[in-house]
């Protein structure tokens, strides 16, 4: 169990760096965010945004510092915190050669649902893909792959989602799916997305971070933020460059 | 939308969700099973061709047990590079790793699945083999004896090979990568089985009175191997499949 199952954070960020080899991906990164809250990351290629998504969802271990997610620490509570976040990346996460619904039976086998056959069935409705429960995935366009990777990342239920590039390659109407799938499940779950969309991601944000080198440039509450300055400074951290 | 009721994690369940789903997926593909096979085949025709230049002047019994296990190293390692290859793609390996699974049950699903295809490409392959090497010498021991050293062979390999393609997955060179660790790791392990199968095929022509001794004494060693190896892989796989 977590230590603080009470907390109302989402995100604890401590002093949070990763280095691979010389070069420092995020440096003595420190933030938080509550419970419920929309996180969007913005920054330039090589800012570190990745690897803080992978760190926070725990595909990823910090050098030092310390993160915990929900009140579990990304390190040594990974296990149970996975049964409680859901991902959702610009890659489908999925098995080309089984069906729709083999996918989602295999995610629901591996995440032990109990009776998983109408929450697969309702999820395959909500991203319009019901019709399509039988074909192989192989067959299916960007958009079709991304509304279902949406459905595998919210099979489980979780309290978090990180999206990585959601909207990354989707057509017009793939996106309103997925905007409208985000606003269904909005008031229930935190997110985390990275995004280089501006306007996008401060459309759906409750906080900003902008990072850049690998280090914290901007956090603020979306209420806080002017979006002129917000999109200069931005502007700018892209021309600093990688870490 | 409706919650999934929460559920108790089943390592059973996951191991065998994953099992299931490679195998129909391998089912559905044929990929692997066709070309382990087509390969096996070839590797023996080139044999075929080879020795039928000694023109019965020499018994192929003394080096029949060598060439099969050969055609099993040769083929499995094809087969190794494949299954993780298929969890690379799409980014599948990453969504099992998000998911809240214990690591060792990703190993002994995947390990299982190879070892029963290694096992489906035997029962074709070994038939073969003796018809073309051994029908004139047939074996001097029985046939179960020659299986339950195939049997033990093909879990090491399939462990250790599961292990090996898992660390070489993600390295530029893979398929170069895993010949070259997969040989001098298992070295041990095909010393015993080849040396307990040629007790089996060639009885006390080679082992002078005590084939059957040799043979189990290899097949213990053999035997050993597996489970030190997978219990190697057991403890490392965290550690390995994270990096």
């Amino acid at each position: 169990m977590p230590e603080n199952t009470s907390t109302d954070l989402a995100l604890e960020v401590r002093e949070l760096s990763r280095t691979f080899g010389a070069r420092k991906a995020l440096s003595n990164v420190t933030f938080d965010v509550p419970r419920g809250a929309f996180l969007s990351i913005f920054g330039p290629n090589g800012a570190g945004k990745t690897t803080m998504l992978k760190i926070l969802s725990t595909l990823g271990n910090p050098s030092s510092g310390t993160a915990k997610v929900l009140g579990y620490n990304v390190v040594d509570d990974s296990v149970e915190l996975r049964e409680h976040i859901g991902f959702i990346s610009h890659n489908p996460l999925l098995y080309p050669d089984l069906t729709a619904e083999e996918n989602l039976e295999f995610f629901a086998e591996i995440y032990c649902l109990e009776n998983p056959k109408e929450r697969i069935r309702e999820l395959l409705t909500a991203v319009e893909l019901d019709h399509r429960r039988l074909d192989l995935v192989s067959a299916f366009s960007r958009g079709m792959l991304q509304r279902l990777s949406i459905a595998r990342a919210l099979l489980h239920s979780p309290e978090i989602i990180f999206l990585d590039e959601p909207y990354s390659g989707l057509d017009p109407h793939a996106m309103d799916i997925l905007d409208s799938l985000i606003a269904q499940v909005r008031e229930q779950h935190t997110f985390v997305m990275v995004s280089h969309d501006l306007q996008k991601g401060l459309e759906l944000c409750s906080h900003a971070l902008i990072l850049a080198k690998g280090k914290v440039v901007l956090f603020e509450e979306h209420g806080n933020i002017d979006e002129a300055e917000f999109s200069a400074l931005y502007r700018q951290t892209v021309g600093m460059g990688v870490s | 939308m409706a919650e999934s009721t929460h559920r108790r994690m089943s390592s059973w369940r996951q191991f065998t969700a994953i099992l299931r789903k490679d195998i129909v997926m391998e089912l559905r593909t044929k990929e692997m099973l066709t070309s382990m096979g087509l390969y096996a085949f070839l590797v023996l025709l080139i044999y075929y061709l080879a020795l039928s230049q000694a023109n019965g002047g020499f018994n192929v019994g003394y080096i029949a047990a060598g060439l099969l296990w050969l055609a099993i190293v040769f083929t499995s390692l094809l087969g190794l590079n494949r299954s993780l290859v298929h969890e690379k793609d799409q980014g599948c390996l990453d969504a099992l790793l998000l998911s809240p699974i214990d690591r060792p049950v990703i190993f002994f699903g995947k390990a299982v699945g190879n070892l029963i295809f290694l096992l489906i490409v035997e029962v074709l392959v070994v038939p073969m083999f003796y018809f073309l090497f051994l029908l004139k010498t047939g074996l001097v021991g029985p046939v179960w004896m020659l299986a339950l050293a195939l049997l033990v062979g093909s879990i090491g390999i399939a462990g250790m090979g599961t292990m090996l393609a898992t660390m070489s997955v993600n390295t530029k060179g893979k398929d170069f990568i895993l010949a070259v660790l997969f040989v001098p790791i298992m070295f041990p392990l095909l010393y015993a089985v080849v040396a307990a199968s040629t007790a089996v095929v060639m009885g006390d022509a080679v082992f002078f009175g005590e084939w059957a001794k040799q043979y189990w004494q290899s097949l213990g060693l053999a035997a050993g191997y597996d489970t030190i190896m997978l219990l190697a892989a057991y403890g490392l796989y965290e550690f390995i499949i994270g990096a």
